[in-house]
């Protein structure tokens, strides 16, 4: 299941989607955060510490929208970019916000 | 358009949760993957202007063929702010998941620009745990 979670600046979206994202993991799913912003705080709110944070690695869009070049499997798409956090949510940073409008 | 990230999302996660920052118009041009979700939350301040905003963030959703999309009412001071999502939300045809109340530990916790603590937020946590469940239930119907 995919749950997109949008809202203007202050609205409290990344404080609650990290909330969405803790309480299906409380229910033992497995659970996926994507952010997609340039300036990442899902994953703070979701108990990185900051300088963990800042070294999430970012999603190629080839990997986002294409298939990559074949050596990367799901898994290990999962495994190289994902990052587990101390809620037992695994965080994907997928894509800065110069490159959302492109393509 | 198939992607990795389409397929480590279907075989990898239960659940996936898209924060969307850019919006879903960005979102949608950049190949789809993280645009096209089963459900759309939009979090919405008890503002009109908020709730305006949500309306038309629908009225995109639903041109992108997105095929569940429900506003949720954040730092509602209830119980008035309750009926005023209510009320609006209503006039502007944007159904809704929920209505999350204020709440101090939030504010505190963004102040400090930690995570809520497990012992913080009850009444937050509590209005999260019944959007998932609304969530849940709009899926079971929609088998």
């Amino acid at each position: 299941m995919k749950l997109g979670v949008v809202g203007k600046g202050g609205t409290g979206k990344t404080t609650l989607s990290a909330l969405l994202a803790k309480s299906y993991a409380e229910q033992g799913r497995r659970v996926l955060a994507v952010d997609t912003d340039s300036n990442p705080n899902l994953a703070q709110n979701l108990g990185l510490d900051l300088g963990v944070t800042d070294e999430v690695p970012v999603l190629p869009r080839s990997l986002a929208v294409g298939l990559g070049d074949g050596t990367v499997t799901p898994a290990g798409l999962i495994a190289e970019y994902g990052v587990p956090t101390p809620s037992e949510v695994t965080i994907l940073h997928a894509m800065r916000v110069s490159q959302a409008g492109a393509g | 358009m198939r992607s990795l990230l389409g397929a480590a999302i279907e075989e990898e996660a239960d659940v996936t949760l898209v924060d969307m920052e850019a919006g879903i118009e960005h979102l949608s041009r950049s190949g789809g993957t993280l645009a096209y979700a089963d459900v759309l939350l939009i979090v919405m301040e008890p503002s009109r202007k908020s709730i305006l905003t949500g309306a038309r963030t629908l009225a995109l959703a639903e041109e992108l063929g997105i095929p569940r999309t429900f506003g949720v009412g954040n730092k509602a001071r209830l119980p008035d702010d309750a009926e005023f999502f209510a009320t609006v939300a209503g006039e502007y045809g944007v159904p809704l998941a929920g209505i999350v109340p204020q709440d101090p530990d939030v504010i505190e916790a963004d102040r400090l620009g930690t995570p809520l603590g497990p012992d913080k937020g009850a009444p937050v946590r509590a209005a999260v745990a019944e959007i998932v469940a609304f969530v849940d239930e709009q899926l079971v119907q929609a088998g």
